[in-house]
């Protein structure tokens, strides 16, 4: 089976490095956590992946292809993206923003089929923004705009899904309805999903993976529970042992009820 | 969705029954006023008598003038607001359309002072170079300069220099000439031949079609350049196209009529309003009609507000339209891309 991405030796940064070799795989189906410090160069390896900026070096594979191959058209068929970055889209409902997810399947004017439509209302439901679509999208509320977002990422129909901090700044609620949509896309529809997050208590409710990176370099990856241990963390955040230790420890009980709520989703 | 289209069909075409009705006013309105059966009897039988010579020689190459570069100027505003994510941009604030027109009389009194005339696609040349040269300015500052509302100031001044640098110019030449370049540099559309309109029905055809036809990465575009990447947008060459569509859209303009004030910056925030959408396969035609409607009423108004007196249409779309900017600058809270 092709793993639908395979980072070898990605070096990513603006005019210096900011992560070094990074190697990692996601497979289909498979949701990786990015974890590690503010300014550790999380967003930059996600904006590497999407072409936002230039790699410095190494090789992105998307779908056992190498990226610099793929054309912007088909590079959008396969992944799509929810940033950090807002919108201010002017006079546009938010079904309007989800149905600019059809984009790459549109004719040459845009112009949305029965099809297309229908693929954006599946994606409006699917997030639960049902009721807030036919509102003016600079209007709702952030965390309603998140799960717009996200459905219009789902609305590209893509195999990869690419994720910076998609929870951040969201209230509890808003933060696990995303994070199961999430979950479901992985299992049902067999996306790879990557992607960035700061709220470690999460992290092993929905990761299979975790990659976590610091001090310009991809410190470790395995399993939630391999990775969220007082010892890495207290590394990982540059913390006392004793203080991360005492985080971890309440972690685990956190994320088990976490896990508990998500699987009632 | 269906009833949104139908709105917006709607719309266009009262605008267009608007811009007809409007067009045969302006046929018979004037400082010889003529009646509707006469307007019919000469653009039926043109050589015929004296009305019907004003009717065609001068009324309608202007009118058709009003309406093609009206549009175009609106159309222009509106690539110009796509491109800096901001609906306070515009040819003439940006001082775009003062850059096309300093150039355009540099060519023109050096060409007067070697005995030549210069042609119309000369003109248009001219303009299209100045307008490019102000543009990259423009985008120069803009990033130095993050705030719209101050980079709108820094287009004032470009656009205040250029007029100046023009007037000096101007001053000096010496030629018989010289009452119509000053005529023309302070915008109006009197003495348009047929000529300048065929030129610029082309020009502004061509470039209109373009710019619906890119409808699509443009409205990408309006979520932000990461968004549209993710889409599968080219962002360089579209912003590369936005750039020359609103310079020769203006250029046109300005080659012919002038520098026209705010009509670029004004129509689209209007036909906003109206339609309540920004998409832009519905704003580019949009733009178009509201363009031609506002400056052929304007043109209107400035031949025969104080016939046979007439003033810059630039006097009478800044009358008309300056409330609607300073509305717009008020209202607007900075919001910045990236």
């Amino acid at each position: 089976m092709v793993s639908s991405i395979d980072l070898e030796s990605l070096v990513v940064g603006y005019k210096s490095p900011v992560i070094e070799n990074v190697n990692l795989t996601v497979n289909s189906g498979e949701i990786v956590a990015l974890i590690g410090p503010n300014g550790a160069g999380k967003s930059t390896v996600l904006k590497t992946i999407t072409r936002q900026i230039q790699k410095m070096d190494g090789k992105i594979v998307i779908m056992g292809q190498d990226e610099d191959g793929i054309s912007e058209d088909n590079l959008a068929k396969k992944l799509s993206m929810v940033t950090t970055e807002r919108i201010h889209p002017e006079l546009m409902s938010c079904f309007e923003v989800v149905s600019t997810g059809r984009y790459p399947y549109t004719g040459r004017l845009g112009i949305l089929s029965k099809e297309d439509i229908k693929i954006v209302k599946k994606a409006i439901e699917m997030v639960g923004a049902k009721d807030v679509a036919n509102k003016d999208f600079s209007k709702v509320s952030d965390g309603q705009r998140q799960r717009v977002m996200l459905a219009r990422a789902i609305c590209q129909e893509p195999e990869i899904l690419i994720l910076d901090e998609p929870t951040s700044f969201l209230d509890i609620q808003f933060k696990i309805d995303i994070l199961s949509v999430i979950k479901n896309l992985a299992k049902e529809k067999n996306i790879a999903v990557l992607m960035s997050i700061h709220e470690l208590e999460f992290v092993p409710a929905v990761a299979d993976k975790v990659v976590a990176v610091s001090d310009g370099k991809v410190f470790k990856i395995g399993t939630p529970d391999e990775i969220l241990t007082g010892e890495n963390l207290a590394s990982l955040y540059h913390m006392s042992l004793d203080e991360s230790n005492v985080l971890a420890t309440g972690l685990i009980d956190y994320s088990n009820s976490l896990k508990r709520v998500l699987c009632q989703k | 969705m269906e009833n949104k289209s139908r709105k917006y069909i709607t719309i266009m075409a009262v605008m267009f029954i608007l811009l007809v009705g409007l067009f045969f006013l302006c046929l018979g309105w004037g400082s010889a006023d003529i009646t509707l059966k006469e307007i019919f009897g000469s653009l039926l039988n043109p050589g015929d008598v004296h009305m019907g010579r004003i009717v065609v020689s001068i009324r309608l190459p202007r009118i058709t003038a009003a309406i093609l570069l009206g549009g175009a100027l609106s159309v222009s505003g509106f690539l110009l607001q796509i491109f800096f994510g901001n609906p306070i941009a515009g040819p003439y604030v940006l001082g775009i359309s003062s850059g096309a027109k300093l150039i355009v009389a540099i060519v023109m009194v050096f060409m007067l002072s070697q005995g030549k005339y210069i042609s119309a696609l000369g003109m248009v040349a001219a303009a299209f170079i100045g307008s490019l040269i102000a543009m990259g300015i423009v985008m120069l500052l803009s990033n130095k300069v993050k705030n719209m509302s101050l980079l709108v100031v820094c287009g004032v001044m470009i656009g205040y220099l250029c007029s100046a640098i023009t007037e000096f110019i101007i001053a000096f030449a010496d030629d018989t000439n010289i009452v119509n370049l000053h005529n023309w540099s302070l915008g109006s559309f009197s003495g348009i031949s047929w000529e300048d309109v065929a030129i610029s029905a082309i020009i502004v055809i061509v470039a209109f079609v373009f710019s619906f036809v890119l409808s699509k990465p443009i409205g990408a575009y309006q979520l932000g350049e990461s968004y549209a990447r993710n889409m599968g947008v080219n962002i360089k060459h579209l912003r590369i196209l936005l750039i020359l569509l609103s310079s020769i859209l203006s250029a046109t303009v300005t080659a012919f009529a002038g520098p026209i004030s705010f009509v670029g910056i004004a129509v689209p925030h209007i036909l906003r309003t109206i339609l309540k959408t920004s998409k832009p396969i519905v704003m580019i035609p949009g733009c178009f009609l509201g363009g031609a409607i506002i400056t052929l009423l304007c043109d209107g108004i400035a031949r025969s507000a104080f016939s046979p007196r007439e003033i810059s249409i630039s006097a009478v779309t800044a009358i008309g339209l300056s409330p609607i900017v300073i509305y717009l600058l008020i209202k607007r809270k900075e919001v910045s891309h990236g």
